[in-house]
């Protein structure tokens, strides 16, 4: 089998090793893999289609439909751009709330992908020790929300409810009993021997490579790029916190896991800041939204008017939201742009075409990169 | 190191358990903000639609109920398909009555036929929360709250 | 959020470095926007390749994405924007804007200028039909082996009366199950 023509296998769209709903067609050469095609689309709905079908208050129910994984970046990056497009500002209360529902999806999403990291290693019940400190945050958003996985907490113009009276305690509980769990993994898991022999020097994208291939997230910051989107365009209320960017050295599949635990680290300490300052009492947290965007200047005067952008850094990397409306209660257009794609198409080539990857490798590098399929297909 | 995984492990191994009986043991996991199944006071629906036009979901049909409805001359009155509701809400938020409100009555508790914890229809509902001091579920948002959270902002 | 006047008063060096480096005469206009560091270069179709190279020398190195924009009532064209930002600059963004024919959508391909094109280009094909020239694996992507339609994101085309009649047998609500024959046996490739 070494030798002669490559053989042809399909990997996922079930197998355990496969990062959910998308199939990878994988070239074998006796166990080397020669190339891997990637197969997307399990998960379309056209949900760009459908968005512009509805009203744009609605459509915030769509929005963080395309990723399981982190609903509250995707849902935070369409209201942003909806208020952009109809010059509302939200209330500074509402700010703040959103940027820590966004930060506690990016723990929760991180902690999910710990699980699918240890599904790939073989490590199996360590990381289910993340699937608990996940719980806790569901049950966080479940207390604040009112729902665990998609929450439509924000709107257009601020949140949707009032937060809750003790969400200070609840949020500092939440974070000092979800914590624990992280150092433990940390110490069992990451710092593991057999788990840094298994994943260390694969899958390296090292430098300013990284940017050519256009990755983005942590797997950009692994490879020692200081790029976050948080910092460098801030959004919400990031500009007046402070934290840091954490950066990896190697740029292998061990270096993004250090990367993505120290990220859940910076987010802990941005609610941290963040959760003082908000005050329940404070009834403004929603101002209401005209029922039509400002109008439209005809094609070609566009860009001032009529449109409206936002640019956010979900878990997974940067995430942009483009809406044009011209003067009706329903998007024109709705584009969504979104992390994943060049995670698993042109960083996947150039790893396999750079590195001797085996089968058994390939689910640790997909892995690794933590891509989230959905946001392909849309 | 490989010792301390071990001793971490058996840390975690005196825990209770994450995982729930549902439904035998435990009921479907809520707070009280929880969205779940809807309440319709139909004393109070006036059959304008507004709910049917804003879901997201296309989950609601309007039924015609015969009877004694003064304040809706058509008779006609949202029904919830419940495999398509994402229970988002906006329902609840948009009806101008405060007719349509959410319970947080959710999951299996919602599909059970086991008669003793099945939802009865709303009106039993209604009926529950307008005798009873303590219903067995919370209502968790009505019109009525967030016409008073707009108000107090002016 | 500065507006387009606030923002143009004081001397915005990236704005100026764009202008220098991109190819006299190749483009139509430079504007900043109401979002500061984000730029839209106009330009025609044609020199969408130059361009490219031009803003990539220049140091926008991290290619976003491409958008396509159906302004069918409006006027006769797809809008197609080309985000670029740059890491190197510390996050900038540029757009690129540029139209092209309804009815002939054509432009040059950029794929080799960034590798991450290759695979939009293949999306805005199957979603909008938009040919690239050059590039020589425009196929169906995402929708392989689930789409038989025209393009379905073209403002011209009801997606879901068409879904409803092809997948759904005309009904909304209750879906027939539809059995399709299996696909021919494929040799090994
Ligand atoms: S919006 Fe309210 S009043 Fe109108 S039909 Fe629906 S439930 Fe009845
Ligand atoms: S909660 Fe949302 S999806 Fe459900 S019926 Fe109401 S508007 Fe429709």
């Amino acid at each position: 089998m070494a030798e002669g023509k490559p053989r042809m296998i399909f990997l996922g769209p079930q197998h355990p090793g496969a990062p959910g709903n998308v199939a990878f067609k994988v070239w074998l050469k006796g166990e080397k893999v020669v190339k891997a095609e990637l197969v997307p689309g399990f998960l379309h709905r056209g949900f760009e289609k459908m968005m512009e079908n509805r009203w744009w208050e609605v459509d915030v129910v769509l929005s963080p439909r395309y990723c399981v994984e982190d609903p509250d970046n995707f849902e935070l990056a369409y209201v942003l751009a909806v208020e952009d497009l109809f010059g509302v500002e939200a209330p500074e209360k509402a700010r703040i709330v959103r940027t820590i529902v966004a930060e506690m999806s990016r723990i929760q999403s991180h902690l999910f992908w710990l699980m699918h990291m240890g599904g790939a290693t073989g490590a199996r019940y360590i990381p289910a020790w993340a699937m608990a400190a996940r719980e806790e945050i569901l049950r966080w958003y479940d207390y604040v929300t009112g729902h665990r996985i998609y929450h439509h907490y924000m709107t257009p113009g601020g949140i949707r409810w009032n937060v809750p009276k003790d969400f200070k305690e609840v949020t500092l509980k939440t974070l000092n009993r979800v914590m624990p769990m992280v150092k433990d993994i940390e110490d069992a898991f990451v710092n593991n021997r057999i788990l840094r022999a298994r994943t260390e020097g694969i899958g390296v994208i090292k430098g300013y490579v990284a940017v050519q291939l256009n990755a983005t997230g942590p797997t950009l910051r692994a490879a020692g790029i200081k790029y976050d989107v948080r910092k460098v365009d801030p959004y919400e209320a990031y500009g007046d916190v402070d934290f840091e960017i954490p950066t990896g050295t190697e740029g292998d599949a061990h270096d993004r896991i250090v990367v993505r635990i120290r990220e859940i680290y910076q987010s802990k300490h941005i609610i941290e800041q963040l959760v003082e300052r908000v005050k329940p009492d404070d009834l403004n947290y929603r101002v209401k939204m005209p029922l039509l965007p400002p109008p439209t200047l005809p094609w070609p005067a566009v860009a001032r008017h009529g449109e409206g952008m936002s640019r956010v850094e979900a878990a997974r990397g940067e995430a942009m939201v483009h809406v044009v409306g011209i003067k009706d209660r329903k998007p024109y257009r709705v584009k969504l742009i979104t992390p994943s794609m060049p995670l698993l198409t042109t960083v996947m080539d150039y790893i396999i075409e750079h590195e001797d990857v085996t089968i058994a490798d390939l689910p640790i590098i997909v892995m690794s990169l933590d891509p989230c399929p959905p946001d392909i297909d849309r | 190191m490989a010792l301390k995984a071990l001793l971490l492990g058996m840390k975690y191994l005196f825990k209770r358990p994450y995982t729930m009986l549902v439904p035998e043991k435990e009921p479907p996991m809520t707070t009280e903000k929880t969205r779940g199944r809807h309440l319709l006071d139909m004393s109070k629906c006036v059959g304008c639609r507004m709910c049917q036009m804003v879901c997201p979901a296309d989950a609601i049909k309007m039924y015609k109920v015969e009877g004694d409805f003064k304040q809706n001359p058509k008779k006609i009155f949202p029904g919830i398909d419940f495999n398509r509701c994402t229970f988002c809400a906006l329902c609840v938020e948009v009806c101008p009555t405060g007719a349509l409100s959410m319970t947080d009555i959710t999951g299996w508790y919602m599909t059970t036929t086991d008669t003793r914890t099945n939802l009865r229809s709303p009106y039993d509902l209604a009926a529950e929360l307008a005798k009873n001091e303590k219903p067995d579920f919370r209502v968790t948002i009505t019109k009525q709250t967030f016409l008073y959270q707009t108000k107090k902002r002016g | 959020m500065s507006t387009v006047e606030g923002h143009a008063e004081g001397k915005d060096e990236i704005l100026e470095l764009i202008r220098r480096s991109l190819p006299p005469g190749k483009f139509k206009e430079v504007v900043p926007t109401r979002w500061p560091r984000r730029y839209i270069v106009f330009i025609d179709a044609w020199a969408i390749r130059p361009v490219m190279e031009a803003l990539k020398a220049a140091g926008f190195d991290r290619f976003v994405a491409i958008e396509a924009i159906d302004w069918y009532n409006i006027e006769p064209v797809f809008e197609l924007l080309y985000y670029v930002e740059s890491v190197k600059l510390g996050g900038p963004l540029v757009i690129v804007r540029t139209k092209i024919p309804r009815n002939n959508p054509e432009i040059d391909t950029i794929r080799d200028i960034y590798p991450l094109a290759h695979w939009q280009e293949i999306e805005n094909y199957e979603f909008f039909g938009i040919r690239f020239r050059g590039h020589p694996d425009l196929r169906l992507w995402i929708l392989e082996d689930n789409w038989e339609g025209p393009p379905p994101l073209r403002k011209d085309f009801d997606t879901v009366k068409y879904v409803l009649e092809t997948y759904y047998g005309g009904k909304k609500w209750e879906r027939p199950v539809k059995r399709r024959e299996p696909p021919p046996p494929r040799g090994e490739e």
